[in-house]
């Protein structure tokens, strides 16, 4: 009885062990059969709406190579997943990931250098779009969709509670009053403790640059002067329950969207496809507007998502798999099925054909939407870089900021602690950083 | 000469026998678990190589084991489980018992449809019931906090920092009593009637034979789905990480696996989490050990 007992117990010690150590299960692509048979097979992960009809398209065109799409999740799961399959040697031909995540895809050794089969596509991106997946001469990846920084705004509650969109941050914390005031349960936006990206974007605008590299030496200024600065803004917002700190896109959030008490988004050109998701009832009603500037006059947005179509280096087919990340990126049959589906092209061409097209189902009855998208969308911050472990700052910046949101400490320690642990983080992992 | 072959069959025969369970142990159980502690003495560190350097396994000691033990966070996960344990480990045992007790009572009624009502949310797959219970919870979709809301009473904070952890083991709670409960009633049916027959000739109340009589020799079934529990408990993640967007109180590393989790995918450090995996793992063991040592002797004593 005793050393059945035993038995168990270390029976149920050992899945303890298997449970926490072994991945989740994720199932890996098929190999992929060498080229001498038939067409070529291309495995392909990626999120977003536009893209099985994207490949669909694509196999049409190209009766020798078969793309088989799988949607592994966004870009977090996608990178995760990537990962794990890299090690595992059964990773996918090609995938999704979005451009802050390409230098740690780079230095974890999952993604391949294309910059011989992409000459020919170069110019078809303006430089710093294709500043976005190159590196040193070396290209990752082609340039998908790009998400130039708007604010997104529901006009009909705007004209409702008479009020404008606002043209810099000092006139948005006023309108953000404005709304408390006419409507006390309705906010003029919410601070997400997730949204590592959108703060990004928001201190970049600010002129922050959180990370740069020069002779494989790095420098992080995630909590950087101005980074403080714009902490402590939304701080500001927060303490005087002008802003509601709150996760973005759960039910809840979603349920306060439908019922019009969240009144603006800033976000980026992809956000009108997001929210038609979640409030198909709205469409229509909103607009964008030019993402609110910290001083009057300036112009300039940073760009906060998008994504790449890249190679991975386990690929036997290189080759084809960047044809079809060219064709994917280029093709104007590509490009008008991505612009359907909302999403702002990355390629010039395909940008000019979205200013030549009706705006997003969301944003239907604003006639200047792609007045105001092209002009954000020439206005972005060039040469923006990203670290070699921006998933660590991104878990790091959450759980911070969610400690802050909910303990009420200050959002500027929860930068300066999501500074610390990545710079540590590298440091363990043996980059060279400088400065503090 | 003929006899020889026989007893060599015979000698072999065991090891036959025990054999597919053996290759299944090794598969799934031991391999996974030498691979776990091979990985964690591994690290991912920067060696020469393309634009920014490569990151590559190397063997880094015991270094991944001083993180983790290092780490407060890793130990604050444990405090949350300490007090999540608290409040579902208590209530699944003693909800389960109370409902095996009331369903084997004689003049219970409708004890199929009971039996029934009260298994099946552990059918409810957990990740089902945690987004249900979430919808439940949230202020704009919750029915309790409108109810509140209409008396003027504002809405209940579920998942405020108060709430939290009664919210969470609810769920727990409301997802295995039924498991338990089939546990404990099917070894309070197997106590032989006599015992009962005679405890009513001595004038024993209903109230006294459940009390003396019934949950003693229940006793090793209690035991058991403590250690469940207990062990149910060390292992919580897809409750917490179900709710986690809902909410701010819980981080990426809530509780230990979430940590673990935390650290293998999203932070793409594997050999670190499978230290702390490796850790979790012997103390688990350590705790069921020590669980069963100090329980043995009473709830098992007068059954050997």
């Amino acid at each position: 009885m005793r050393i059945t007992r035993l038995g168990g117990s270390i029976a149920v010690l050992g899945m303890t062990a298997v449970l926490a150590a072994c991945s989740s299960g994720t199932p890996g692509s098929t190999d992929t059969p060498t080229a001498n048979t038939g067409p070529v097979a291309l495995e392909f992960w990626c999120w977003g709406t536009s893209q099985k009809a994207k490949v669909e398209a694509f196999n049409k065109a190209h009766p020798n190579v078969q793309v088989n799409h799988t949607d592994v999740g966004g870009d977090r799961d996608t990178a995760a997943k990537l990962l794990t399959a890299n090690r595992a040697g059964n990773a996918p031909d090609a995938a999704c990931l979005e451009y802050e995540t390409l230098p740690s895809m780079i230095v974890a050794g999952a993604l391949a250098d294309i910059s011989a089969h992409t000459g020919d596509v170069k110019d078809a991106f303006s430089p710093e779009v294709w500043d976005l997946t190159s590196f040193d001469g070396a290209v990752y990846g082609v340039p998908q969709d790009v998400g130039p920084m708007v604010l997104v705004y529901n006009k009909k509650r705007f004209q409702e509670l008479k009020i404008e969109p606002p043209a810099t941050w000092q006139d948005f914390a006023k309108v953000a009053a404005d709304v408390r005031k006419k409507d006390p349960e309705a906010y003029l936006t919410t601070f997400a403790p997730a949204e590592f990206g959108n703060f990004a974007g928001l201190a970049q605008q600010a002129g922050a640059s959180w990370w740069q590299v020069q002779d494989q030496t790095w420098t992080v200024g995630i909590a950087d002067q101005t980074s403080h600065e714009v902490a402590d803004y939304w701080q500001g917002l927060i303490d005087k329950d002008l802003v509601k700190a709150q996760p973005l896109l759960t039910p809840e959030w979603n349920n306060q969207l439908n019922k019009g008490k969240i009144l603006a988004w800033p976000s980026a050109l992809w956000a009108p496809g997001v929210l038609y998701g979640v409030a198909e009832k709205q469409a229509g009603d909103w607009a964008i507007a030019p993402l609110p500037q910290w001083k009057e006059g300036d112009d300039r947005v940073a760009f906060q998502g998008g994504s790449a179509l890249t190679v991975t280096k386990t690929s036997k087919n290189a080759a084809a798999a960047a044809t079809f990340a060219k064709w994917m990126n280029t093709d104007k049959a590509a490009y008008d099925l991505q612009i359907e589906m909302g999403e702002y092209p990355a390629s010039l061409a395909g940008q000019q054909a979205a200013g030549d097209s009706p705006p997003p189902k969301l944003t239907a009855n604003q006639k200047d939407y792609w007045d105001v998208a092209t002009k954000a969308a020439q206005r972005t911050i060039p040469h923006i870089s990203w670290g070699p472990n921006v998933s660590t700052a991104k878990s790091a910046y959450e759980d911070a900021v969610s400690a802050a949101l909910r303990d009420r400490t200050p959002l500027r320690d929860a930068l300066t602690k999501t500074h610390n642990l990545v710079v540590e983080d590298m440091k363990t992992t043996g980059f060279k950083v400088t400065g503090p | 000469m003929t006899a020889m072959p026989r007893a060599d069959r015979r000698s072999r025969a065991p090891y036959l026998f025990v054999a597919p369970a053996v290759l299944l142990f090794l598969a799934f159980l031991a391999i996974p678990i030498c691979y776990a502690i091979y990985l964690s003495v591994r690290g991912l560190r920067l060696t020469g190589g393309g634009v920014f350097g490569t990151r590559e396994e190397v063997f880094v000691g015991l270094d991944n084991y001083v993180r983790t033990l290092t780490d407060p966070e890793f130990f604050a996960g444990f405090g949350r489980l300490a007090l999540y344990g608290l409040i579902s480990v208590p209530l699944t045992l003693g909800l389960a018992l109370l409902f095996a007790l009331l369903l084997d009572h004689a003049g219970t009624r409708a004890k199929r449809f009971s039996r029934t009502a009260i298994f099946i949310p552990y059918a409810v797959p957990g990740v089902t019931a945690s987004l249900l219970w979430g919808f439940m919870y949230l202020p704009s979709t919750s029915p309790f906090s409108y109810l509140t809301q209409e008396l003027g009473l504002g809405e209940i904070p579920f998942l405020g920092p108060g709430g939290i952890y009664p919210s969470l083991a609810n769920i727990a709670v409301w997802g295995s009593v039924g498991f338990n409960m089939i546990i404990i009633f099917t070894s309070l049916r197997g106590i032989p009637a006599e015992l009962y027959h005679a405890a009513r000739i001595d004038g024993a109340s209903e109230w006294q034979i459940a009390w003396r009589i019934k949950i003693p020799l229940v006793a090793p079934a209690l035991v058991l789905t403590g250690l469940f529990a207990l062990i149910g408990t060390l292992q919580v993640y897809g409750e917490p990480t179900t709710l986690k967007p809902m909410t701010t109180e819980i981080s990426q590393s809530w509780v230990p696996l979430m940590n673990i989790y935390r650290n293998a995918f999203t932070r793409d450090d594997l050999p670190l989490a499978s230290a702390a995996s490796v850790l979790l793992a012997a103390g688990t063991l350590l705790i069921s050990v020590v669980l069963l040592k100090v329980t043995q002797k009473r709830a098992f004593g007068g059954m050997q």
